[in-house]
């Protein structure tokens, strides 16, 4: 009697809750179901009823600092999974634990089967790359919840570039964040250098051409200059003839002589 | 309702909610909060990446369900077994005061009671984010902030009042299973069961939205109709901070008559369960 009075009540409260949900749903930074399996019995559960899922996050995260520094692999991938769960809101969370991911665990992985010089090349690149598919994994959670944030866009760049030497795959990370809001400007620089780097000197040059012309002239950190210098390299390199190089004080000049 | 019940309503309200007060457990429980949100400037040091005043707001907000939530629970069940135990309801019901006039009392004396710990912390929490905030201030470009303010103020009083309203309905919850449970340690656990599942529910109804048609999905959909959904009162993080986008006008109504049709839902199976009550 009681559970069919409360269904009545459930089905005539319906058309109230279901937009006001609808709302208040949209707007809340959504968990993360799938890596939520086990925690509950970590006494985060009474943490997740309300609004101490940061406070709980960071004790946690803190938590995965001592098993990083242990470096009890498992524990840290379930760690991790763990803390961007409760609270995906941090990028901080998100880029730490995927260099852990990227760098750290396999240096572990590698001297556990004996080590730089035991190891064969072609394994420590598997160990490489399998890694680094975790952090991508990682980072592809992180910006379903951050989709403008160039920092894990620059992320997956830097573990191309850096742990696995790839620039080729790295290169459109390095544009993808330079095109998002607020972007540094290195990061268009970065990509330019490193088409330069595969050898595709004419896209490098165009893009900074472009890239010149959209940044400000009145902030230091654009490094016009250094833009310049590198359009000036490249002129070379391509053997652009005198009177086709990037001029982009030509109008200035004309107006002056004028 | 006649003027006498209500008279009778008042009366045992207010008589609950001085002996609330007078309670040790909602002092030391009031006590903690105050403490905890008063250093919650403190716990910022151990923050990692969240700005200042939204962990010092998250922290505050979250002191205030979690402690709240207990103490509903808590201060109901004792208030209202007390009553069962000394013999006092048997004295007060053997007069012309009806069972239904009983049980609103209680729960508008709960009520009373949780009102003064949501104000006492809001007031308390506003404060901290306001020295903060004046602080953090002081050191940038005054020019940056059109209406010079980061934080909208009124929100924290709207989070406290839809925290009050959960409060009554969790109230009323536990005034339901107390109507026909024997003892408090039973009412405790069950109501805190209660909580919790209609606290998460909304991620089962989520989960098994797009399940084909079966016996899983029917019996989630009873579940969401059953329990209602504490989820619709967590909107502290989207509140406060001036660039978000203020809660319509028409969603506060809403979840307002949704907390107060299931208060009323509660409050009506607590009557008719502790009507069949010998006491």
């Amino acid at each position: 009697m009681t559970l069919v009075f409360l269904l009545v009540v459930g089905a005539l409260t319906r058309p109230i809750e279901t937009p006001a949900w609808e709302r208040v749903k949209s707007r809340q930074p959504e968990l993360n179901l799938a890596g939520l399996e086990g925690a509950m019995g970590q006494g985060v559960l009474v943490g997740m009823l309300g609004g101490f899922r940061a406070v709980i996050a960071d004790f946690l995260w803190i938590q995965t600092n001592s098993v990083w520094e242990r470096r009890e692999r498992a524990k840290l991938d379930s760690m991790v999974r763990l803390v961007t769960s409760i609270d995906p809101r941090p990028v901080f969370f998100w880029i730490n634990s995927a260099r852990m991911l990227a760098y750290d665990v396999p240096n572990w992985r590698i001297r556990e089967e004996g080590g730089y010089f035991a190891v064969p090349e072609k394994r420590q690149k598997a160990i490489d790359s399998e890694q680094a598919e975790q952090a991508f994994a990682l980072i592809d959670k992180a910006l379903e919840f951050h989709p403008d944030n160039p920092k894990l866009y620059l992320e997956i760049g830097q573990i191309y570039l850096n742990r696995l030497k790839d620039p080729a795959n790295a290169a459109p990370w390095f544009l993808r964040a330079s095109e998002q809001p607020g972007a540094p400007y290195f990061a268009a620089r970065i990509y330019a250098e490193l088409l330069r780097r595969q050898g595709k000197n004419s896209e490098a040059y165009n893009f900074l051409k472009g890239l010149f012309q959209r940044l400000p002239d009145d902030d230091p950190y654009a490094q016009k200059g250094i833009i310049l210098e590198r359009i000036r390299e490249l002129e070379v390199t391509l053997q652009v003839p005198a009177d086709e190089r990037f001029a982009p004080y030509r109008n200035n000049l004309l107006n002056l002589a004028i | 309702m006649n003027g006498l019940g209500f008279r009778q309503i008042w009366l045992i309200a207010s008589n609950t909610f001085l002996e609330a007060v007078r309670q040790k457990f909602f002092n030391s429980l009031l006590f903690i909060a105050i403490a905890l949100i008063a250093s919650s400037t403190f716990f910022q040091q151990f923050d990692f990446g969240t700005g200042e005043l939204k962990f010092i707001a998250d922290f505050g907000f979250g002191a205030l369900f979690f402690f709240g939530s207990i103490l509903a629970i808590t201060v109901t069940t004792q208030l209202f077994f007390n009553e069962i135990e000394n013999r006092t309801a048997l004295t007060m019901l053997a007069k012309p005061v009806h069972k239904f006039s009983f049980l609103l009392g209680k729960l508008l004396g709960v009520q009373l009671l949780m009102l003064a710990f949501v104000l006492l912390l809001c007031l308390l929490l506003a404060g901290i984010l306001y020295w903060r905030e004046s602080e953090l201030l002081s050191r940038m470009d005054p020019e940056l902030f059109s209406d010079g303010r980061l934080l909208r103020y009124s929100d924290i009083l709207l989070f406290g009042f839809l925290q009050w309203l959960k409060f009554g309905l969790l109230s009323a919850i536990t005034l339901f299973v107390a109507s026909f449970s024997n003892t408090n340690i039973y009412t405790i656990i069950v109501s805190f069961s209660i909580l919790v599942v209609c606290q998460l529910q909304y991620i089962a109804r989520d989960a098994y939205a797009d399940m084909e048609q079966g016996v899983g999905r029917f019996f989630v959909q009873g579940i969401g109709l059953i329990f209602p959904n504490f989820q619709l009162f967590n909107v502290g993080d989207q509140l406060l901070f001036a660039q978000n986008e203020a809660l319509p006008a028409t969603n506060l109504l809403q979840i307002t008559l949704y907390a107060c049709v299931y208060i009323a839902a509660f409050a009506t199976l607590a009557q008719l369960s502790f009507r069949r009550r010998e006491i």
